[in-house]
C-alpha cells in the first residue's frame, strides 16, 4: 500500500487545534506507518503541497486566508474542518457584529495594553482583514469536520486513522462530538 | 380509573385521558426530546423539538402541547421527525451568538446535549451574527442575549413559580427578546425578587450568576420540578 500524505495549516486560529493534533502523543507512531505528514505550519513556507488529507484550523479571516484555502481545495482529496473556528467561526467570528475599523480600534487605539500612539499597523506584508469572518465551509467545499475548541485529541486520531485505513469516520457514533 | 387506548412508535399503550402525548411518552419510557418543557410549568410549544406525527394529521405536531385521544397512532422516531429536529437545532445555534468556548455554560448546556444528541457536528445554515445586549445591570445576576434561544423558561419560572412577572417577551420572529419589566434595565426591575428562578430554569448560559465564570456554570431546572411538586402537597 502505498503512503498517503497529510498536510496541515491554521488559518484564522489559535494553533490550539494542532496543540491538540500533537498531543495524540505516540499514536503519531500509527499515523506515521500509514502516512507522511508533508506540510505543517512549523516547518517552512513553501506552497501547499498535493495531499490525501488536508487538515485545516482556522476561519477564513483575510485576504491570504482566502488565496490559501482556495489553493488548499485544490490541492486536497480530502478537505477537513478542524476545529469550531473552521467549522462555525467561534471565537474568530465574535468580531462579525462590528465593523472593520471599530475592531481595529478596539485592539489598537483603545486598548489599555497598546503604547497609546493609536496606529493601525499597516505593513504591506501584513494580511488584510475580510469585513466579515467566514467559517470554511461558506468559502470552498469541505467533507469533513472535527467540531471543538479544541477537539480532543482522540476525534483527531480517530478521524485520521478512520480516513487512513480507507473507512469512513463517524464522530456522532462514537461519541466524539463536541463544541468548545 | 378510565382510560383510553393509544399507539406510540407500534406499542398499544393505554393511557389517562387529558395527558399530553409528552406525558404518555415519559410514562412510558419513550424517548423525546424537548427544551422548552420543564417540568411543573405549563407548556407552550415553543422550541419545536418534541415534534410527532399522528396518522391522519398531515403536519407534525409538538408533543407537549398536543392531548392524546383514543385510538391515536403516534409516532416519535420516524426520519421526517429526526431531520427536523436536526434543523431546529441548527437553526438555535445560527440564530444568534453560540461560541460555546467562551460561554459560561460550557460543557453544562442544554443546548450542547441537544446538538450532541441530534448528531450535529455542523451547521448547514449562515450564521446571522446579531448584536445582542449582555445586560449585567442586576446585582447579582446578568442576562446575555447572545445565548438565548426564547424557550422562555425564564418567563414561566418567573410568573408561575415565583410570581414576581419580570420576564416577558417583545417583537416577534427574529427580533424577539426576553425583556425586564418594560423593556428596562433588569438592575432597575421593581419587580425582580433576586429569588434566581429563571437561572435554574434557563437551559444555556443566558442567565447565570455572576459569581460565575467561563465554563463553571451549574444548572438545576429539576429545583422549578421539586419546588412545583411540594408545593403540591401543601396544598393536600
Ligand atoms: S449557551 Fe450553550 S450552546 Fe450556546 S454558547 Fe453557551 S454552551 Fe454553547
Ligand atoms: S433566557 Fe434562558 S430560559 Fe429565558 S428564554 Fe432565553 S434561553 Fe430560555
Ligand atoms: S418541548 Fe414541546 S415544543 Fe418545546
Amino acid at each position: 500500500m502505498t503512503k498517503k500524505k497529510i498536510g496541515t495549516v491554521w488559518l484564522g486560529g489559535c494553533s490550539g487545534c494542532h496543540m491538540s493534533l500533537l498531543d495524540i502523543d505516540e499514536r503519531i507512531l500509527d499515523v506515521a506507518r500509514l502516512a507522511d505528514i508533508v506540510k505543517c505550519p512549523i516547518v517552512d513556507g513553501k506552497e501547499f503541497p498535493k495531499v490525501d488529507i488536508a487538515l485545516v484550523e482556522g476561519s477564513v479571516t483575510s485576504d491570504e486566508h482566502l488565496h490559501e484555502i482556495l489553493h488548499i481545495r485544490k490541492q486536497a482529496k480530502l478537505l477537513v474542518a478542524l476545529g469550531d473556528c473552521a467549522v462555525m467561526t467561534n471565537v474568530t467570528g465574535m468580531r462579525n457584529y462590528l465593523q472593520l475599523n471599530e475592531v481595529f480600534d478596539t485592539a489598537y487605539v483603545n486598548a489599555i495594553s497598546n503604547d497609546q500612539s493609536g496606529t493601525v499597523p499597516n505593513h504591506p506584508a501584513l494580511l488584510r482583514l475580510h469585513d466579515k469572518v467566514f467559517p470554511l465551509q461558506e468559502v470552498v467545499n469541505v467533507d469533513y469536520v472535527i467540531p471543538g475548541c479544541p477537539p480532543s485529541a482522540d476525534a483527531i486520531f480517530y478521524v485520521l486513522f478512520e480516513f487512513l485505513n480507507d473507512r469512513v469516520p463517524d464522530l456522532n457514533e462514537v461519541k466524539k462530538l463536541k463544541y468548545g | 380509573m378510565n382510560t383510553i387506548d393509544i399507539k406510540i412508535n407500534e406499542r398499544s399503550l393505554k393511557v389517562l385521558p387529558g395527558i399530553t402525548i409528552l406525558q404518555a411518552c415519559r410514562d412510558n419510557g419513550i424517548d423525546i426530546l424537548t427544551m422548552c418543557h420543564l417540568k411543573g410549568l405549563s407548556d407552550v410549544g415553543a422550541c419545536r423539538l418534541c415534534l410527532v406525527e399522528i396518522e391522519g394529521i398531515n403536519k407534525l405536531l409538538s408533543a407537549c402541547t398536543t392531548r392524546v385521544a383514543s385510538n391515536m397512532v403516534i409516532r416519535t422516531d420516524t426520519e421526517k421527525i429526526k431531520r427536523y429536529q436536526r434543523i431546529t437545532t441548527e437553526l438555535f445555534f445560527a440564530e444568534r451568538n453560540h461560541v460555546c468556548s467562551v460561554c459560561v455554560a460550557n460543557g453544562n448546556c442544554e443546548l450542547q446535549e441537544l446538538g450532541y444528541k441530534v448528531g450535529m457536528d455542523h451547521i448547514r445554515y449562515p450564521f446571522l451574527f446579531p448584536e445582542c445586549k449582555v445586560d449585567t445591570s442586576h446585582q447579582y445576576f446578568v442576562m446575555d442575549h447572545n445565548r438565548c434561544i426564547m424557550c422562555t423558561r425564564c418567563v414561566r419560572a418567573c410568573s408561575e413559580v415565583e410570581g414576581a412577572f419580570n420576564w416577558d417577551v417583545k417583537n416577534r420572529g427574529f427580533q424577539v427578546r426576553v425583556i425586564s419589566d418594560f423593556d428596562t434595565p433588569w438592575g432597575e426591575s421593581i419587580t425582580c425578587t433576586s429569588c434566581g428562578k429563571c437561572l435554574q430554569a434557563c437551559p444555556t448560559g443566558a442567565l447565570w450568576s455572576k459569581d460565575v465564570v467561563q465554563g463553571q456554570l451549574e444548572k438545576h431546572p429539576e429545583m422549578i420540578t421539586e419546588l412545583v411538586e411540594k408545593r403540591k402537597l401543601l396544598l393536600t
